[in-house]
């Protein structure tokens, strides 16, 4: 998974990409400085009602920005510098959108029919 | 995003040979065919062409004098020459012409084909994005800074366009017969489109002199201006419906925060309200959480979209107030405004 958001990680300014399921559960994370405490440990449950309907939310903080996307899989937290470029980021978001969604398995005639091919 | 190749040729056999040869190649080029240059010319206008393949001996308007109408009106479009009579001399002055392609009848349609393949392929070669909002463009803008073209399809429509950028500034625009700034707002109105960016631009002059804030926003007018009572009448209600019930409006903080936006931004900002409303606050809280968590300080301003008819600005500090903004509006201006 992590390639996936290498593009995201390269970007100047951004410190970590946390991706969470709906119910608030930490499905991937890489964070390029040490974090304080696990991000386990955090009630990221408690922000589900919050984020729940929106899109995309741009927070801003005394010494940085949070940006977060809802995706197909859950959301997408991304810890960033005051002054990372968030055009860019939020174009890499969209790019990555379509790669977010829960993986379909291949139908019983999908996988007959790929078996029949070879 | 399929692209349209315009053949020309007076030989109508040939046209058609080459229409039911490259039926093959459907999911990468459309054929448009046109029996001489004038034609060519027609078509031209009429649609956005990617790519022009010509035969050199024609009546009324041949292929060098096609060549050199092209190079001078549509210099981002590629032309591929063919001809039955090739000398050397000829392929000279194709190519010192402007022809990127030169080729001698007779040949094969698959040759043909990867030659116009491998030339279209240079129009995304700085990449694609599909179902792209329109309030996209601006963000491409304000990341490349940069020289560019970007091709665009209108979702629903089907409709195409063209954007030309020479570092961040928009040039110019061409759409069905539009062209400069006219084109511009009808590409600036479309809400869904899918898009490929060449890099670099072949135009040099700059046709529309005009920032692209206030094209976008003048796109914006001209579309609310046509858009059937009905429908606005429906975003309205939308915007209506959200369900956060206001609080009494504190009118000192709110007219400092419009004076401030209005300043910076200027009065087409994309401004729809503000409004104070603790309705925001348990959220605003728990979202606060976050910075806590990373050591990044309290949090000082929310850019919220839902997808709706606004996004909303929200300022956590004696309120929360509430701005309404229009999705398409300068929004990390407006953000950078407000933190300072």
């Amino acid at each position: 998974m992590r390639e996936l958001f290498n593009d995201i990680l390269r970007i100047d300014g951004v410190k970590g990409v946390l991706l969470l399921s709906f119910s608030g559960k930490p499905i991937f994370k890489e964070f390029t400085y040490a974090l304080k405490e696990f991000p386990e440990k955090f009630d990221w449950r408690a922000l589900m009602e919050p984020l729940a309907g929106m899109r995309e939310t741009d927070l801003i903080f005394e010494k940085g920005r949070v940006y977060i996307r809802r995706t197909g899989l859950g959301y997408l937290i991304i810890l960033t510098g005051l002054f990372a470029p968030v055009a860019i980021l939020r174009l890499n978001c969209d790019i990555l959108m379509p790669s977010l969604v829960p993986s379909k398995r291949p139908s019983v005639w999908g996988r007959f029919l790929r078996k029949s091919e070879r | 995003m399929i692209k349209n190749v315009l053949i020309v040729d007076d030989d109508k056999e040939m046209l058609l040979a080459l229409r039911e040869g490259f039926k093959r190649y459907q999911e990468s080029f459309a054929v448009i065919l046109a029996e001489d240059g004038l034609r060519a010319l027609e078509r031209l206008k009429r649609n956005v062409i990617s790519l022009v393949v010509t035969d050199l001996k024609m009546p009324r308007m041949d292929g060098f004098e096609l060549l050199a109408h092209i190079m001078e009106h549509y210099p981002d479009i590629p032309v591929i020459m063919i001809t039955g009579y090739s000398t050397p001399e000829m392929e000279r002055l194709a190519r010192e012409g402007g022809a990127v392609g030169y080729i001698s009848k007779p040949f094969l349609i698959e040759n043909l084909a990867r030659q116009i393949i491998a030339t279209l392929r240079r129009e995304s070669e700085g990449g694609t994005l599909h179902n792209v909002s329109s309030g996209m463009f601006l963000q491409l803008i304000e990341m490349e800074q940069k020289t560019c073209t970007i091709r665009l399809e209108e979702k629903i429509s089907g409709q195409k366009g063209i954007l030309f950028f020479r570092e961040g500034d928009l040039l110019d625009a061409r759409v069905n017969n539009l062209k400069g700034e006219a084109a511009a707002y009808k590409i600036f109105s479309w809400d869904e489109v899918n898009l490929s960016i060449q890099n670099g631009c072949a135009l040099t002059e700059n046709k529309i002199r005009k920032d692209l804030q206030p094209i976008i926003l003048e796109a914006m007018r001209q579309k609310d201006e046509t858009a059937p009572e009905e429908i606005l009448g429906g975003v309205n209600e939308d915007a209506a419906n959200i369900p956060m019930p206001r609080a009494q409006e504190a009118p000192k903080p709110i007219n400092t925060i419009k004076e401030k936006i209005n300043k910076a931004v200027g009065l087409a900002c994309g401004l729809e309200d503000i409004y104070q409303d603790n309705s925001w606050d348990d959220h605003l809280k728990r979202l606060s959480r976050i910075g806590d968590f990373f050591g990044i300080g309290k949090l000082t301003l929310g850019y919220v979209s839902k997808g709706e008819a606004n996004d909303y600005i929200v300022l956590p500090k004696d309120g929360p107030t509430i701005i309404a903004v229009n999705p398409r509006c300068p929004r990390d201006k407006i953000i950078q405004v407000l933190s300072e």
